[in-house]
């Protein structure tokens, strides 16, 4: 099985964060599919191990640390009533390493716990046999923490575990310049969907409280969670997604907790304004006359109509066909 | 380092993207500064939009120097009969590739596909204008399709073949064995979304693969997750592949056009 880590909140400004946030975003990553979370210390009395947070400290030692869930048996005989998973701490004893590829065999040593950093260029090498010699060094356990300095992480992510390795870290939105968790786990769904279980519907949710705490906006087009990337507006889009949402969709938006929505702006076709209005009995002319009238607003304004727009210049146009006519 | 090109599609791909739209006067300056950035193809649009639209072409095409506009179309003939009306060097044809497109949205077979493309393709023979073709969905295709298109697509003299990842679901090492196939008796063209954020590794793995050219657009823009971004390609491949674009050139351009790329900031954020 795969393991994914999130370090999201190692660098994150958790200052501000209340508690209740706090363990709600690690239900969350916990949710769409993260096996360990990475914690740095100081998080420790937030959350929920008050009583024996000084003692946790010192056995971490200051180190950073994993939180993972257990899932306790049920006592209960019928079976019914499913237990809650409890959260479990570990020390993270992976010994960091960022070192050049042409320099990555001889610091490879058997039986120790490694995470490898930085790697940004592997997409421009050939990253199979880097893959195969570190696969074969005989580490203990062996994480890759790509870096998104070249916008490639996701990929080399992606094709490390294809290659056979087990432990990848990265961080939601593309915190810290890590590959990004969401289109990790999404990847990992439809490219290797036996090794993964997650519930990405919680994405759309972990995006708000992502921005609530970071006051960092996700880009609307953002792969996997920006709010507009299941908007449509072109005339061939609209007209193929109508006929089949397939055509036009890598994965059902509901997957993300996302939708998809018709919009109409410049390059909006006969198709997408019939089905915004809903009016059978709009005559060819006056569908002619809106549309020339949306794409001319559009283009003016640089954003698509709100459905009240809409409907205000609909009216319009057939008021002033009405009095000219 | 190895030389391959750029084919932008800012002005077609790209203007796609929902709210995201230029005025005539707009698409010519972004056109102007691809051209004097080195960009080797601009697909300026759809010329089957409208008028408006043809009117662009014509402005584009006495604007730009060096780069060659592309008229982008359907595989339908008034489509086409409107981009060699208004001046395109090159007349894209896009052809659906997998069976879920030629099904669903075409509500056509096979046969009808290669019919139709061969009428489109003797049309712009008629007209002498320099024809390529590019696979709609070619990633979620049918592999003997896609080689039958691909033959059929060289014996009717298109000059570059563009192989589309349409909804963006490629992984790098597919990427790579699916481009190294294609047989090298054609110009292959490489065009990835960036749905699972691999837009620019694919692009990657195409070129290394064989493609002399990747579609971009400015800031990634296009439909939902974006196309492949130029900024962010010439970075990952600074020293390892030429594409005769200055990085420095791009970013100060690009930060000149953002105004009017994005007239709404809430789209950028």
């Amino acid at each position: 099985m795969v393991t994914i880590i999130d370090r999201t909140l190692t660098s994150f400004d958790t200052a501000g964060m209340s508690t209740r946030d706090l363990n709600h975003f690690c239900d969350l990553l916990f949710s769409c599919g993260v096996t360990k979370i990475e914690l740095t210390p100081d998080l420790l009395a937030r959350l929920g191990f008050p009583s024996s947070a000084a003692s946790l400290r010192k056995w971490l030692g200051g180190r950073s640390f994993f939180l993972t869930r257990i899932f306790p048996i049920s006592l209960d005989s019928s079976g019914m009533t499913k237990p809650q998973p409890l959260w479990k701490l570990e020390p993270n004893d992976l010994v960091e390493k960022n070192i050049p590829v042409s320099k990555l065999k001889s610091a490879l040593y058997p039986h120790q716990k490694i995470r490898i950093t930085g790697l940004e260029d592997l997409m421009n090498r050939d990253y199979p046999t880097i893959f195969k010699a570190l696969l074969g060094s005989g580490a203990q356990t062996l994480d890759l923490c790509p870096s998104n300095h070249h916008h490639c992480a996701a990929a080399i992510a992606l094709e490390w575990l294809l290659a056979g390795g087990t432990s990848i870290s990265c961080a939601f939105a593309n915190h810290h310049n890590l590959a990004p968790l969401e289109e990790v786990l999404m990847s990992l769904k439809l490219h290797q969907p036996d090794a993964f279980s997650g519930d990405l519907s919680v994405l759309s949710e972990l995006r708000g409280l992502y921005e609530k705490c970071s006051g960092q906006p996700v880009a609307k087009m953002k792969a996997i969670i920006g709010a507009d990337i299941f908007k449509v507006e072109s005339g061939i889009h609209v007209d193929g997604v109508l006929k089949n949402p397939h055509t036009y969709e890598p994965f059902n938006p509901q997957t993300v907790g996302n939708q998809r929505e018709i919009v109409l702006g410049k390059h909006s076709g006969r198709k997408s304004l019939l089905y915004k209005l809903n009016d059978p009995g709009l005559s060819e002319s006056t569908a002619h006359s809106i549309l020339k009238q949306i794409k001319s607003r559009c283009t003016q304004l640089g954003r698509n109509l709100s459905d009240l727009e809409l409907q205000t210049l609909a009216s319009e146009v057939q008021n002033d066909k009405k009095i000219y006519c | 380092m190895i030389k391959k090109y750029i084919v932008d599609t800012t002005l077609r791909d790209g203007e796609q993207s929902p709210g995201i739209a230029f005025t005539v006067r707009e698409k010519v300056t972004i056109a102007k500064s691809l051209d004097a950035l080195g960009v080797t193809r601009i697909e300026a649009g759809t010329p089957a939009i409208g008028k408006e639209e043809c009117r662009a072409f014509e402005k584009i095409k006495l604007a730009c120097q060096n780069a060659q506009i592309i008229g982008w179309n359907r595989m339908n003939r008034s489509d086409i009969s409107q981009s060699i009306a208004c001046g395109a060097d090159i007349i894209h044809v896009c052809v659906p590739a997998s069976d879920l497109l030629i099904r669903e949205k075409l509500r056509q077979s096979r046969s009808q596909v290669l019919e139709t493309l061969s009428t489109c393709a003797a049309a712009i023979h008629t007209a002498k204008r320099e024809l390529t073709i590019g696979l709609e969905d070619a990633s979620r295709a049918d592999w003997d399709f896609v080689i039958q298109l691909i033959e059929t697509a060289r014996d009717l003299g298109a000059t570059t073949l563009r192989f589309s990842d349409t909804v963006g679901i490629m992984s790098p090492s597919f990427c790579k064995a699916t481009i190294s196939q294609i047989p090298a008796n054609i110009d292959i063209e490489v065009h990835m979304h960036n749905d699972l954020g691999m837009a620019v590794a694919n692009s990657i793995q195409g070129l290394r693969s064989g493609a002399k050219y990747a579609d971009s657009t400015l800031f990634g823009i296009g439909e939902r997750a974006g196309n492949c971004n130029l900024e962010h390609l010439l970075i990952a491949t600074q020293g390892q592949l030429d594409f005769g674009i200055s990085l420095d050139e791009l970013q100060w351009r690009q930060a000149d056009l953002k105004s009017i790329i994005y007239k709404n900031e809430l789209l950028y954020a």
